[in-house]
């Protein structure tokens, strides 16, 4: 274009410097903000980004905590564990020192005593709160103790004493979040934790000509077995033994009952599904509506105790004297209750060591992914100075410029 | 032989002429910050000269010249470069009224920051994983409320934000018709003075440049086109009619449309049929509100009652702390109170369709497990029907992909006891309306006897929302299906008052073999926490955190293209700016050198009639005694 209006000289000073203006105010607030991205069309695939990271992160520190609340639940737990321990430890020497004759019966009563407080002590532990007013060790029933005693009498016992111990709680085993996706388990059933013996449930009832009524579904300690019309026997056999509770089944030979017995020493907890009776009608459930740990039929022969109960036992034949009881099935029973105690125990440390590493890990990842997000919308601050300084100067420059070539035209110079 | 005054004739033209040229030159100057002037110029041509070849000539050498005249006063303008300018500003006028416009959407969404929707769903999520490991506590529960009550807040808000735009555009659209129809009007009279002023054989200069300062606005507005060939009747065409024609103009209005909640539809007046722009502010105006702006709500929408519907299925079957269950923990105000979804669409007192969300069957299907049917699902797509084929090959996962990737408004997948549920949403033909199953017919037994669905296949057996009590055609028994919201789910959700009145009865457990939950069971807390990285929107297909990703970087990426777009038409718009201002723009140094000239011309014109005065004194003064 080579003739040029007044009128363009003017509006183009304007726009170049409305332009510039525009820009200097978009540097001033990137600085002030601290941010790349002060609207999303600023770069829309960065705030994208952005979005995930900062939801991620979130949801990597609410994890980390997740795993320091199941630590230190962990920690309390493995505590009361451990004084366990030591009473069932104090029981076997008791025991082991009873089954020697070198003691008196009085001595042997004495002894006896010993283990009646070691066995009150036990209970107390096995019914012991966490810091947040809920029970260690009762399961989900976490409002209430787990362990219910009865008092009675037992000769060469003075005063009441405890003579059983009953299960009140349950074994339902929450779970808690620790990574994306990934659970472990968060409560602690009491009698898993202080049992002794495998426990063995035998029905009498003949079952060779059942067959099962409608597709329903039981539950062996927790673990749903899916049952379908028409099953017989041996297919319920097959599929309890291919499920994954921790128990097996088989017909016993003789009276052609279901018999079940556990595969690690815990309470059985069986239970027909809603609108099922398959084990009440195999003989092994009864029907008066009671709930696991109860509901074992009268018909039914149930055996395998917890560790109260071996302490009991071995209360029992230190109060009678009897040496050879005390030196041979009590023993055995109170080896049995510290062997399940000590695996418990190393479980225990093995779960411990996972959520120590999925909390170093998750340390090691939230500040990672902090870096990620901030490399995608934190300001390089020493650029966008750059900018503005570059900005600011021409910005002067064309300033100038324009107050020189507007000023002179052809009237100054007429006369 | 001429007559003696002759020579004074000539001289009083001349003066006249430069007189004029003086006065244009004048009328320049004034005007050169006028917006739209053109420059104008006096055209002189010698007078017809004497004598002509006539019987009535003097025998004298000639021709004489007899002085200068003023033919014309043009105006100097480039009509090509003009109407290139028209189609420019049009784009230009789309292009900022769209930037405008989708800026303030992209501030709706306060991303990347800690304030948006997705980071109250962050916390909303945290209280909940908070309550499954403590799923005894009263005040893990108040943390849920209170956390839900902020989610809930967001939500509203950026619903309210978006609606306001939409408002805002309704507004502007109003405002520009009118103005539109002011332009028109003003248009149609200036081509009535302009026909008479041409009439008379004058050039109408300025008249001229007001009109097509005003088609330039115009076109800033809608997209026009104008037809001279005419030059009696000046033409505006747009939207294939005529808006302007000569002293006549056609005005717009507005008419509201039920279909679109209301909002106005802009018709011809006179006609009462749809106007349609292809360009302009009015076209970007109406494409953001019932396009662009429509969408990001229903996209609010569709998350909402997603949201709501899979946190509720869940708290559903789980049991409070006080032993309740079977409550809903997000509740819609107003949601079609009828239990089986039947709705009155004409308002003529008589239930007419079936309002229904989503549709559960009552088979709890194995994923991976091969279905061994054949045949083909219709499902209601944008405008027609959809068909979609399955092969006993497939798998039940493979056909949930399926159906989720078809284009239909219809998604798929497998809820928590792996039954199939089909949910609506939002639809994308305004008189349909969002989040309403319609049509579902399986020619084969998939839907009917293996997901327990229907229960009839072929058209007999279909789901048809279009009458009343439509879920008759779908199994009994275990009959599970979700009324459609009334009106947008993220304008009105609220927590539940009965989790807010006894805060015990928030479930966070399961409970085990139908029985209710113990207060250490953190299971439904674990559950609904769970839904915050699953793959549970559209279907199957995307996580929460793909899909509020998805809508910041679809929006940003508008507000990208829309800003550099109109960076571009600016620059453009510039650049043939200074084209016509090179052309028909004002130089003081060229109008003060015309000046001069014209100032030169008229001293020695007025010399000249001295001159001539001298000589005539002399013969009428001097000769004789």
């Amino acid at each position: 274009m080579k003739r040029i209006s007044t009128y363009m000289k003017n509006f183009d000073m304007q726009y170049h410097l409305r332009l510039r203006e525009w820009r200097l105010n978009e540097i001033q607030n990137k600085i002030a903000s601290q941010t790349r991205i002060k609207e999303l069309r600023n770069d829309p695939v960065s705030a994208a980004h952005a979005t995930r990271y900062s939801s991620r992160i979130t949801r990597m520190e609410r994890f980390s905590e997740n795993v320091a609340t199941l630590k230190s639940r962990q920690q309390i737990a493995e505590g009361y564990m451990q004084e366990a321990l030591d009473i069932l430890q104090r029981a076997r020497e008791i025991a082991v020192k009873g089954a020697t004759g070198t003691f008196t019966k009085q001595e042997k009563q004495y002894m006896g005593e010993e283990v009646n407080q070691l066995l009150n002590e036990l209970v107390e532990i096995a019914n012991a709160s966490s810091g947040e007013g809920t029970t260690l060790f009762a399961g989900s029933r976490n409002l209430s103790k787990p362990f219910r005693v009865s008092l009675g009498n037992v000769p060469g016992g003075t005063g009441e004493v405890i003579v059983s111990v009953e299960y009140t709680g349950n074994i339902q085993e929450s779970l808690a979040e620790i990574s994306e996706g990934s659970y472990i388990k968060s409560t602690f059933a009491g009698n898993r934790v202080f049992w002794a013996e495998h426990q063995v449930l035998l029905a009498t009832r003949d079952a060779t000509n059942y067959q099962v009524s409608t597709d329903s579904a039981i539950y062996i300690d927790g673990h749903r077995v899916e049952l379908k019309t028409g099953d017989n026997i041996h297919a319920i056999i097959a599929k309890i033994n291919d499920s994954n509770a921790p128990v097996k089944a088989k017909l016993d030979p003789v009276t052609n009952a279901l018999m079940i017995e556990t595969t690690t020493p815990h309470q059985l907890w069986l239970e027909d599904g809603e609108g099922c009776r398959v084990l009440r009608d195999l003989g092994l459930l009864s029907d008066d509506g009671a709930l696991p740990p109860h509901n074992i039929s009268d018909e039914a022969r149930i055996s395998g105790g917890s560790a109260f109960d071996m302490l009991i036992s071995l209360r029992g034949s230190l109060y009678r004297g009897d040496t050879i009881q005390i030196g041979g099935s009590a023993l055995k029973g109170i080896d049995n209750a510290l062997n399940n105690l000590l695996n418990t125990i190393t479980d225990l440390g093995s779960k411990h060591e996972r959520l120590e590493l999925v909390g170093e890990r998750l340390a090691y990842e939230i500040p990672e992914m902090v870096a990620k997000k901030s490399r995608e919308v934190d300001l390089d601050i020493t650029r966008a100075i750059t900018e503005l300084k570059m900005l600011e100067s021409a910005h002067r420059a064309a300033l100038q410029t324009a107050g020189r070539i507007l000023q002179p035209t052809l009237l100054d110079f007429l006369r | 032989m001429q007559s003696s005054f002759a020579g004074i004739e000539i001289g009083k033209r001349s003066l006249i002429a430069h007189t004029q040229g003086l006065h244009t030159v004048g009328h320049n100057l004034s005007n050169i910050d006028t917006e739209g002037y053109s420059r104008q110029r006096v055209e002189m041509n010698a007078t017809d000269p004497l004598y002509l070849p006539q019987l009535n000539r003097e025998e004298t050498p000639g021709q004489i010249g007899q002085g200068v005249d003023i033919v014309r006063i043009e105006r100097i303008r480039d009509m090509i470069l003009d109407g290139r300018i028209v189609k420019q500003a049009n784009g230009q006028g789309y292009w900022e009224a769209r930037d405008k416009y989708i800026l303030l959407t992209e501030q709706v969404y306060n991303e990347p920051s800690d304030l948006s929707v997705r980071a109250m769903m962050d916390r909303f999520w945290e209280s909940w994983q908070e309550l499954s490991l403590h799923p005894q506590e009263i005040g893990a529960r108040k943390a849920v409320i209170q956390r839900g009550e902020t989610l809930m807040d967001s939500i509203h808000q950026r619903y309210y934000s978006l609606k306001e735009i939409r408002e805002m555009l309704e507004q502007d659209i109003s405002a520009t018709v009118k103005e539109i129809n002011d332009i028109a009007s003003q248009i149609s009279k200036l081509n009535g003075k302009i026909v008479k002023v041409k009439a008379m054989g004058d050039n109408p200069n300025d008249l001229m440049d007001r009109r097509d300062l005003l088609v330039q606005r115009l076109s800033r507005l809608i997209d026009i086109s104008t037809d001279t060939r005419d030059p009696d009747e000046f033409t505006v065409h747009t939207g294939g009619r005529i808006l302007v024609q000569g002293r006549v103009y056609h005005p717009l209005a507005l008419e509201p449309e039920p279909e679109n909640e209301g909002y106005s539809e802009v018709v011809w007046l006179e006609r009462g049929v749809q106007a349609f722009f292809r360009g302009g502010k009015l076209a970007a105006l109406v494409e953001l509100r019932d396009v662009d702006v429509r969408a990001e709500i229903q996209k609010l929408d569709m998350m909402t009652i997603n949201f709501i519907d899979l946190v509720n299925s869940i708290h559903r079957e789980a049991y409070g702390l006080n032993g309740k269950t079977g409550q809903d923990f997000f509740i819609e105000y107003p949601f079609v109170d009828n239990i089986t979804g039947n709705y009155d669409r004409n308002g003529d007192g008589v239930f007419d369709s079936t309002y229904v969300f989503r549709i559960t069957g009552i088979n709890s299907l194995n994923p991976k497990q091969q279905i061994g049917l054949r045949g083909t699902l219709t499902v209601a797509g944008e405008q027609n029907t959809i068909e979609i084929e399955y092969y006993p090959t497939d798998t039940v996962e493979d056909l949930v992909k399926k159906i989720n990737t078809s284009g239909s408004e219809v998604v798929a997948y497998l809820d928590r006891n792996n039954r199939l549920a089909l949910k609506a949403t939002p639809a994308t033909e305004r008189g349909n309306p969002d989040f309403v199953i319609r049509y579902i017919e399986d020619s084969g037994q998939f839907l009917v006897g293996y997901a327990g669905i229907l229960q009839q296949s072929g058209p007999e057996g279909a789901y048809n929302w279009d009458q009343a009590d439509a879920v008759l055609a779908l199994r009994g028994g275990e009959l599970d299906y979700s009324v459609a919201p009334l009106s947008h789910p993220s304008g009105w959700i609220e927590i539940n008052p009965a989790m807010k009145s006894d805060v015990r009865s928030i479930a966070a457990g399961f409970g085990e073999n139908g029985r209710p939950a113990l207060p250490g069971d953190g299971s439904a807390a674990l559950a609904i926490a769970s839904l915050r990285n699953r793959q549970v929107m559209v279907g199957d297909l995307m996580s929460f955190d793909e899909y509020f990703s998805a809508v910041v970087a679809e929006i940003g990426l508008k507000g990208e293209e829309a800003q550099t777009v109109l960076e571009t038409q600016n620059l453009i718009m510039k650049e043939l700016e200074d084209m016509r201002q090179s052309i028909s723009g004002v130089n003081i140094d060229e109008e003060l050198a015309q000046m001069i000239k014209f100032q030169h011309g008229y001293s020695a014109a007025a010399r000249f009639i001295s001159e001539v005065t001298r000589m005539l004194d002399t013969i009428i003064n001097r000769m004789g005694a």
